[in-house]
C-alpha cells in the first residue's frame, strides 16, 4: 500500500498527490513514469510522474479526472493509500549535452513537462518554457515553471490569461526571433504535439515528445502500447514514451487511443452516479 | 493391498458441457471423486523402476504416492507430492503429461496410462478442501536470497529454498504474484484461486512475496547482493511478444495474445463489473497453433464470439499445441483454418480491423528443425472476415534485466545462458532458468530448471561459507 501524504487540488478537474514511494522516489528521473491502481480491483493506468523528493521518499504525480480510473483515484483522500503503485518505468528523458531547449506544455501535459524543464535549468541550459492552457480557469504550476525556466511564456485558447493563441504560435514567434534550440521536447495531447513536430519540422529542429498510449502492465510484456516511429513497431513503456516526433505516426496513435472510447464513455457515467448516490 | 482395478482404461474424469462451458469461465474438467480417484489408483502396478519417476521433470515419486491414494491414505500422498513440487494442483493441471509421466507408464503400452496428472490433481484438491492445518516454518539458516519474477520456475526456487531454511524474498513486477499462472492460463484450464493459495502456502513457510517490484528499474541485481542477498535466481520468463511485422498490425481490434490473455485473466476483463476492458468481438481470427492461441481463441469464444479462427501456416498434425487442448476447443465450436498464413489486416476509416488478408499454404521439405516448411500457393490469396485479431506467434525474453545488469550474458535470441544444468549464469551467484533461459516452453520445465537451480545455489552458498 501507498500513502497519500498529501492532496492538492490544483484546478477544478486536475489534483496533485504526494505518495509515499522511497524506492521509487530514489530511482526516479524526468520522463519516467508510475502505473497505478486505486483499489483492489482498479484497472491498472499509466501518469507520469512529474516531481519526486528522494529524500522525503515520496514521488508527485498530477491527474486529470478525465474516466473512471482517475475518478476512482480522485475519491482517495490524504491519509489514505493507493493500491498499487509501479515504477519507476520507461526510459528518462534524454537531457545530456543540451544548451538551449524549448519545453512546451500543453494541459495536464505540464505537469510532465515540469520536472524535465527543473532539470534542464538545474544543469545550466537555457531553457524557454511555453504551456498552454483552454482558459485560465485551467492554468496549473505557473510559478513553478516561472522559477525554473529563462523565459516563460503563458498562452491560452481564448486570451483569458497570458497571450491568446496556441503554443505553436508562441514556438514560432520565438524561433523568428532568432532562437536557436538545440531541441524542442513537448508534452500534451496528442494533437498538440502533432502540431509542434509539424511546426518543428519547417525549422528542422530536433523535436521529442513524450506519447501516452494505453497501457496495461507497463513492462514490455503485452504491446499494447505499441506505436510506430520511423516505419518501427515500438513499444512506448520500454522503448520509450519519449519518441523523435518527426518519426511518430500520430494519426496511428489517436485512432489507437479511441480503442475503449465507448467503454469509457460508460465507466465514467457509472462512476458518476456512484458519486452521486453516495452524496444522497 | 487394496485389490488392483486391472481396466485398460483410464477412469474418465467429468468435464463440463462443450456447449455450456464455451459460454462460462469456470474450469472445464472437474476432477475426479474421492471413489474416482483410488479406482484410477488402483491401475498402477506400482513399478520398482519406475519409468514414470524418471519421465517428471522434478522427480515425483509417483508410484509411492499413487499407493497411498489406492490405500485411501490422501493426507500422505500429500506428503509424497510435497517433497518433490511446491506446485502440485497446478502440474496436474496444465503439465503435458501425455509426453512426461504418463508417456512412459507401463499400463500405456497395451492400454491408456495411470491417469498420473488426474490423481495428482485430486490429492492436491483435496488437501486444499480439508487440511486445516497451517504449513510449518522451518528454522531460519541465516542466509538470504533473492527471486526475481513469481512465475513457475522463481516459485520452485523458493519454496525449495525456504523449506531448506533460507530467507527467501521474490520480487515480482506486477501486482500479483503467480506470471503465467496468473496472466496467461485461463481461469477455465486453472482457477486462479488455486493458484493464490499454493502461494499463500509457500508465505506460510516464510517466503516474502514482494509485488510491483520492476527489478532494472527500481532496484538492480547489484543492489539485491548489497542488501545482503548471497544469490540471486531470475525468472523473468520470456514475456515480450513478437508480432508478425504485417501491415495492419496496429489497428484498433489487433492484440498480442499476452495482452488479451492479461486483460481477461489478470484484470478480470470478462467480468460484467470489470474495470479494464476488452473488445468483445464477433470473429475473431487467433493466429498460431500453440497453447496460448488455444487460450485466446477458447477465451474469445467465452466473451461470446460467433465464430473463433484459429489461423495456422502448418497443418493440424503439425499444431504446437497439446492435443487435450485442439479437442477441447474443436469440441467448443473454434474453427482450424490451418496451413493458412496472414499477408495483411485490414481497416475501417475509423482503424478498427475489419478483415485478414490470407494465403493458402502447402507442406513443402522439412526445414532445419526438421519440420516440412510451409510455401505460399501462388494465388490463393481470400479475405477473413473478422474484426479482430489476435497474435499468438510466441514471445521472447524481456531485455529489462539483461541490459541493467552488467556480466550477464545472452544469446542471439535475448536468453540467458547458463553454464550448466544447474542454472549458474556467466556472473558468480546469479542463477537463471525457466523462459528467460530457454525461451517460451513449459510450466513444468520451468518448474525443474527451478528445483535444479535450487540444488545448485544451497551448495554454492554452503561452499562459500
Amino acid at each position: 500500500m501507498y500513502k497519500i501524504v498529501k492532496k492538492e487540488s490544483l484546478n477544478p478537474t486536475v489534483s496533485k498527490m504526494v505518495i509515499e514511494a522511497p524506492l521509487i522516489a530514489k530511482k526516479a528521473e524526468p520522463g519516467q513514469f508510475i502505473i497505478f491502481r486505486a483499489k483492489e480491483d482498479s484497472e491498472r493506468v499509466p501518469l507520469t510522474i512529474s516531481d519526486f523528493d528522494r529524500e522525503a521518499g515520496t514521488v508527485t504525480i498530477i491527474y486529470q479526472i478525465v474516466g473512471g480510473a482517475t475518478m476512482e483515484l480522485d475519491t482517495l483522500k490524504e491519509g489514505e493509500s493507493l493500491h498499487d503503485f509501479v515504477g519507476p518505468l520507461g526510459v528518462p528523458t534524454h537531457t545530456e549535452g543540451l544548451k538551449k531547449v524549448a519545453v512546451i506544455g500543453g494541459g495536464v501535459g505540464s505537469a510532465i513537462a515540469y520536472p524535465v524543464t527543473k532539470k534542464l535549468h538545474k544543469m545550466g541550459a537555457e531553457v524557454h518554457a511555453i504551456v498552454g492552457f483552454r482558459n485560465k480557469d485551467l492554468v496549473i504550476l505557473e510559478d513553478e515553471f516561472k522559477n525554473a525556466s529563462d523565459k516563460f511564456v503563458m498562452m491560452t485558447d481564448d486570451g483569458s490569461y497570458g497571450e491568446k493563441g496556441l503554443v505553436t504560435d508562441a514556438l514560432e514567434k520565438l524561433i523568428n526571433e532568432g532562437n536557436d534550440y538545440d531541441e524542442v521536447i513537448a508534452i500534451g495531447p496528442l494533437i498538440m504535439m502533432k502540431f509542434v513536430c509539424l511546426t518543428t519540422k519547417k525549422y528542422d529542429i530536433k523535436t521529442v515528445v513524450s506519447m501516452n498510449p494505453i497501457m496495461i502492465d507497463g513492462t514490455g510484456m503485452c504491446g499494447g502500447c505499441r506505436l510506430t516511429v520511423g516505419g518501427e513497431t515500438k513499444f512506448a513503456c520500454v522503448d520509450g514514451p519519449d519518441f523523435d516526433g518527426h518519426l511518430v505516426d500520430f494519426d496511428e496513435a489517436m485512432h489507437r487511443g479511441t480503442m475503449y472510447k465507448d467503454f469509457e464513455t460508460k465507466a465514467r457515467e457509472a462512476s458518476c452516479n456512484l458519486l452521486k448516490g453516495a452524496n444522497a | 493391498m487394496a485389490e488392483r482395478n486391472m481396466s485398460m482404461e483410464k477412469c474418465p474424469m467429468p468435464v463440463q458441457d462443450p456447449d455450456v462451458r464455451n459460454k462460462n469461465f469456470d474450469e472445464v474438467a472437474l476432477g475426479y471423486t474421492y471413489e474416482m480417484a483410488v479406482n484410477e489408483a488402483r491401475r498402477c502396478l506400482n513399478c520398482k523402476n519406475k519409468p514414470c519417476t524418471s519421465a517428471c521433470p522434478v522427480q515425483i515419486d509417483i508410484p509411492a504416492f499413487i499407493e497411498r491414494v489406492a490405500n485411501e491414505d490422501i493426507e500422505g500422498a500429500y506428503e509424497v507430492l510435497s517433497k518433490q513440487t511446491s506446485l502440485p494442483a497446478v502440474c496436474g493441471r496444465v503439465c503435458p503429461q501425455e509426453n512426461q509421466c504418463e508417456g512412459k507408464c507401463v499400463r500405456g503400452i497395451k492400454g491408456e496410462a495411470v491417469g498420473i496428472g488426474r490423481l495428482e490433481r485430486f490429492v492436491a484438491d483435496y488437501h486444499r478442501e480439508h487440511c486445516t492445518e497451517a504449513p510449518v516454518k522451518p528454522e531460519s539458516n541465516g542466509h538470504k536470497v533473492a527471486v526475481i519474477g513469481a512465475g513457475p520456475s522463481g516459485l520452485t526456487v523458493a519454496g525449495d529454498l525456504a523449506k531448506m531454511g533460507y530467507e527467501v524474498t521474490i520480487y515480482e513486477a506486477l501486482h500479483l504474484a503467480g506470471g503465467v499462472l496468473v496472466y496467461g492460463i485461463p481461469e477455465f484450464r486453472l482457477p486462479k484461486s488455486i493458484v493464490q493459495k499454493e502461494i499463500d502456502n509457500l508465505k506460510a513457510i516464510g517466503v516474502d512475496v514482494q509485488t510491483n517490484m520492476v527489478i532494472g528499474r527500481i532496484l538492480t541485481i547489484d543492489e539485491l547482493f548489497e542488501m545482503g542477498n548471497e544469490a540471486v535466481f531470475v525468472g523473468s520468463g520470456a514475456g515480450l511478444p513478437r508480432f508478425m511485422n504485417i501491415p495492419g498490425e496496429s489497428l484498433k481490434g489487433v492484440y498480442s495474445a499476452n495482452e488479451f490473455l492479461t486483460r481477461i485473466n489478470l484484470m478480470k476483463a470478462y467480468k460484467e463489473d470489470s474495470k479494464t476492458p476488452i473488445q468483445h468481438a464477433k470473429k475473431v481470427a487467433v493466429v498460431g497453433g500453440g497453447n496460448v492461441a488455444m487460450d485466446a481463441a477458447r477465451s474469445a469464444k467465452r466473451l461470446g464470439a460467433e465464430e473463433v479462427y484459429i489461423v495456422y501456416r502448418r497443418g493440424m498434425e503439425e499444431l504446437p499445441a497439446r492435443k487435450e487442448e485442439v479437442e477441447h476447443a474443436e469440441e467448443e465450436g473454434i474453427i482450424f483454418k490451418t496451413l493458412n498464413n496472414p499477408l495483411e489486416i485490414l481497416g475501417d476509416e475509423d482503424g478498427m480491423v475489419c478483415g485478414m488478408k490470407c494465403i493458402e499454404m502447402e507442406l513443402g521439405e522439412p526445414d532445419e528443425s526438421g519440420r516440412r516448411r510451409p510455401v505460399a500457393k501462388e494465388g490463393s490469396e481470400f479475405v477473413l472476415d473478422v474484426d479482430s485479431v489476435i497474435m499468438a506467434i510466441g514471445t521472447s525474453p524481456n531485455p529489462l534485466i539483461r541490459s541493467t545488469t552488467p556480466g550477464l550474458e545472452t544469446n542471439n535470441r535475448g536468453c540467458l545462458i547458463t553454464k550448466d544444468e544447474n542454472g549458474q549464469t556467466t556472473r558468480e551467484g546469479v542463477y537463471a532458468g525457466g523462459d528467460a533461459v530457454t525461451g517460451a516452453a513449459t510450466v513444468i520445465l520451468a518448474m525443474g530448471a527451478g528445483k535444479a537451480a535450487a540444488k545448485s545455489i544451497d551448495e554454492y552458498i554452503k561452499s562459500k561459507n
